[in-house]
């Protein structure tokens, strides 16, 4: 072909016989030869491959100044503009891609689940069949190293911190009420539906300066940008029905899904250790529309609203009638988000969040309400100036309004709140050393207005890849986080909390395997002092609280090594003290466990077109205090254990039938102990368990989706 | 696999005489790709396209080749590598033509290789995304025979594992065999249809 064209050149051009030949060898930065390579002159059909030794040569008839390309995959495109008679006996040495799949990544403290990731510790459906889990992504989380076992809460407990030090973010954009309301002692759920994200990253430490106010954690959940067909679900469950449509025109879709939940029928099969006067009743609805413009550019829209109300009278050995807890909750969620990349390798992204919350509850004979406000902003913009170096930077505003009142039985009122601003700058930088080595250098700063109080937090990570399939990685932050809102409610002097994470991490990933090692050392201080019993306008507050966590995570996961089956374990293990809230001194919290383990196994059965799994998860016993004898946190519960089961049945594409047990065995698992107020006539006080509503949870429910193709199902919703 | 890109390479015809750069090019590519020789087949593709910036074709078949050659790979860091480049040459291509049936099924046989390779890491979202595509391009292309063989051959395949009769599909086979006959290419270096192929996929549908 090289002479054909000759020839043809020749033809064509009369006045060129002169023919030029461009030769060299082409090899990777070690000097190794690379087989294969694909070199022309851009803009002509003149190019070859190059040979087992990396050498190649060709003949062209183009003449001046000429570009010469060579490109190979997993190695960057090298470009070379020179005049013909100068690419002769070249020696071109191509760098490493760094973005390809087996290039270093920064991953100290992060998990990551979808298939984006470049190692995905969690994939789309192991959200929603983790046995456990419920449908719920914050179960399937809870599987993961770095978390706690605290049933009878349900949120993310991260490494020794609070729930509350966990921050939820959608497409970036801070969620401040990402909790279903649930009465004391009965785990809460997220509210939002596990489908609607195509990828989490959850980050147990060390996160980027793009994040703040949080000690903790980060979860950040990215929404689909593009559905992919119309379709309608109906799912009919032993607790609800739902029902979903998804419409595709043009440039834009909408998503609509409708639920209602109702416990009562459940609790009448099933009655828990609650006198339910008003079982759970929640109706949730949630739209998202996305609009992709010519530019490629990208809006989404999101917005949700649910309504939640129960009633119940939980035993309470403080309470000889019981204890009387009433809620009705309204939330509403609006998240819009706006990318678009523009010129030369800049990106923008740029959304703004509201919430409005609004609670009654009746605690006993009394009555709070409460409304919080909150808006989120931000806008971001990142520059790519080579493969190899990135920067962004941003900025973002926080307002929350919170006001309550509390109606007493005398009908006495009370009201009060307060308002948190909050302005933060950020700005980061990656940089690949080579294929085998990167940092990311962030820095942070805070202004609360509430708090009148400015802060820097630095942040840096680094990582190294020792060898093909493991990397060691090093990962430092300094974190701020206002005191929590029952906190701020009743008093604003205060200074951030604050808290600084080391942490060093070795990953060794193969084809459907990883393990993973993390150990970590958080310090804490500046935590948030009392002295009462429980927190009131009559509390005398202080940052005079210190803490510490340190510890080691560990998570191995197979797939397939047995025929059709997936397992992971995760091991946790935490040794943290606190001197906070009212504590006399420094001790272990209640929500921490010293061991974690969770065992997760899944199982195809083809012929039964189905997937059986459990979940087994054991957590070392939790401190409480014993009045009756001296000291503070001075005893520790029975060890918790619970193994889940589920069995997912695909009746045919489009329906599935689903269910799901959890705490099969009917461990009966013990939280902590309620002691009463005062003693008894021998003068020790007595005691109640704080133990499950229900030692075992039973789900059975039937998907069905129909779209034009019959092939979806709603796998992906369970 | 290794078969299909050998009928595709067979099928392509070498009818005209050659006149220009880009005729003899294509064609010494598809020799190339005869030959088993897909690494040099591929840049082939990829040089002409350097210079046929407004035609899909060399896109279309540069993707194509990284497409097929990515099924079976064990690595997942070459197959993300091979089949990023591949979309790369897909998005290049759909830029010169919109709304071609041609490029979409080949779209939905990327999405395959990704699928075959970990259906349950991408399994989830390109499985409904490969209906959409099918769907798509039945709607432009309702009598092309590409698109029905490819849609017919992807129902098999959910339909086998449901244990679910695949003999409704062997009528859209037939169908786009005859369909296949009777095509007129009128554009030079057109895909083709692949008749042994479909014969061999009707073959499996009657078992």
């Amino acid at each position: 072909m090289k002479r054909f064209i000759g020839i043809l050149f020749l033809s064509s051009q009369i006045s060129l016989f002169a023919q030029t030949t461009i030769s060299g060898k082409v090899t990777d930065i070690r000097s190794n030869p690379i087989l294969g390579a694909n070199i022309y002159l851009d803009g002509t059909y003149d190019g070859t491959s190059t040979d087992e030794n990396g050498d190649f040569s060709f003949k062209t008839s183009e003449k001046d100044t000429q570009t010469l390309v060579i490109s190979f995959i997993s190695f960057e495109t090298f470009i070379k503009t020179a005049d013909v008679s100068a690419l002769k006996n070249l020696h071109i040495k191509l760098r490493d891609d760094v973005n390809s799949l087996d290039a270093v990544v920064i991953n100290a403290g992060t998990f990551e689940a979808g298939e984006k990731a470049k190692v995905t510790v969690l994939k789309p459906l192991d959200i929603v069949t983790t046995a456990s889990a419920q449908g719920d992504f914050l179960g399937a989380l809870q599987t993961l190293p770095g978390t706690a076992t605290v049933d009878e809460d349900g949120r993310l407990f991260v490494r020794g911190g609070e729930a509350e030090e966990t921050q939820i973010f959608i497409d970036g954009i801070r969620v401040f009420t990402p909790y279903t309301p649930s009465a004391n002692n009965i785990p809460t759920r997220g509210r939002y539906s596990p489908f609607l994200f195509k990828g989490i990253t959850f980050s147990t430490g060390g996160y980027s300066a793009e994040y703040g106010q949080a000690l903790s954690s980060v979860l950040l959940l990215e929404t689909i940008d593009e559905p992919d067909q119309e379709k309608t679900d109906v799912s009919l469950m032993t607790v609800g029905v739902g029902v979903g449509n998804t419409q595709i025109w043009d440039k834009n879709s909408l998503s609509v899904n409708a639920s209602y939940i109702n416990l009562a029928p459940y609790q009448e099969a099933f009655p828990d250790r609650n006198k339910w006067n008003k079982p759970v009743q929640s109706a949730n609805g949630e739209m998202i529309y996305r609009h992709t413009f010519k530019d490629e550019s990208l809006l989404k829209i999101y917005g949700a609203f649910s309504y939640t109300n129960f009633e119940l009278i939980q035993d309470d050995i403080n309470f000889t009638d019981g204890f009387h807890f009433g809620l009705q909750n309204r939330n509403l969620y609006f998240n819009s988000s706006y990318k678009n990349k523009f010129s030369d390798n800049w990106k923008l992204e740029t959304g703004l969040s509201f919430t409005n919350d609004h609670s009654n509850l009746k605690i006993i004979d009394d009555k709070i309400d409460n409304t919080d406000n909150s808006v989120h902003f931000k806008i971001k913009l990142k520059k790519q100036f080579t493969t190899r170096f990135k920067i962004s930077f941003g900025s973002e505003y926080f307002i929350t309004n919170f006001d309550e009142s509390y109606i007493q039985i005398n009908a006495q009122k009370f009201t009060y709140g307060f308002k948190n601003n909050l302005f933060a700058s950020f700005a980061e930088t990656d940089i690949f050393f080579s294929k085998n080595l990167v940092t990311k250098i962030g820095i942070r700063a805070e202004h609360s207005g509430l708090l009148n109080e400015f802060t820097i937090s630095p942040r840096a990570s680094l990582s190294y890849k020792s060898g093909k399939n493991s990397q060691f990685s090093l990962a430092y932050g300094q974190f701020y986080q206002n005191p929590k809102n029952d906190y701020l409610k009743f008093n604003v002097d205060f200074k951030a909390e604050n808290t600084s994470h080391l942490i060093a991490n070795y990953q060794h990933t193969k084809q459907n395997q990883i393990f993973r090692i993390e150990a970590y050392f958080k310090d804490y201080n500046d935590l948030v002092k009392y002295n009462t019993d429980v927190v009131g306008f009559n509390s005398n507050f202080s940052n005079n609280g210190t803490g510490f966590a340190k510890g080691v995570d560990i998570f191995w996961r197979q797939n397939g090594r047995i025929k059709n089956t997936d397992y992971w374990v995760s091991y946790s293990f935490l040794d943290t003290e606190r001197d906070y809230k009212n504590y006399p001194t420094a001790a272990r919290p209640n929500f921490a466990s010293k061991h974690n383990l969770s065992l997760v196994g899944k199982h195809f059965i083809t012929d039964l077109k189905s997937q059986i799994g459990f979940t087994y998860t054991l957590a070392s016993g939790r401190n409480y205090t014993n009045p009756n004898e001296a000291g503070f946190l001075n005893n520790q519960t029975k060890n918790y254990n619970s193994l889940s089961l589920n069995w997912a049945y695909l009746i045919d594409q489009q329906k599935i039938l689903y269910f799901s047990a959890n705490n099969i065995l009917g461990t009966k698992n013990v939280f902590g102990y309620n002691y009463k107020n005062t003693p008894n006539t021998n003068g020790t006080f007595d005691r109640q368990a704080i133990i499950p509503n229900a030692d075992s949870f039973f789900f059975v429910g039937f998907f069905w989706t129909m779209s034009d193709d019959k092939k979806s199902n709603q796998l992906d919703n369970l | 696999m290794k078969n299909l890109f050998l009928f595709i390479g067979l099928c392509i015809a070498l009818n005209v005489t050659a006149q220009t750069p880009y005729q003899t090019g294509m064609k010494k590519a598809f020799s190339l790709w005869e030959a088993e020789k897909m690494t040099e087949a591929s840049q082939l593709f990829e040089r002409i396209s350097t210079v046929e910036t407004e035609n899909w074709l060399p896109f279309y078949y540069a993707a194509t080749i990284e497409i097929i050659g990515s099924f079976g790979l064990k690595e997942e860091a070459i197959l993300t590598a091979k089949l990023s480049k591949a979309q790369e040459f897909l998005n290049a291509a759909s830029s010169k033509s919109e709304n071609n049936p041609e490029i979409i099924i080949t779209q939905a046989l990327l999405n395959l290789a990704y699928i075959a390779f970990d259906g349950q890491k991408y399994g989830m979202t390109l499985s409904g995304k490969n209906n959409q595509l099918y769907a798509q391009a039945l709607q432009i292309a309702p009598q092309n025979p590409r698109v029905i063989l490819g849609k017919a051959e992807w129902e098999m395949g959910a339909a086998a594992f449901f244990g679910k009769s695949t003999k409704p599909y062997c009528d859209e086979i037939k169908r786009a065999i005859t369909l296949g006959k009777d095509e007129k290419i009128e554009q030079e270096f057109y895909p083709k249809f692949l008749l042994k192929r479909a014969l061999e996929v009707l073959k499996q549908c009657e078992n």
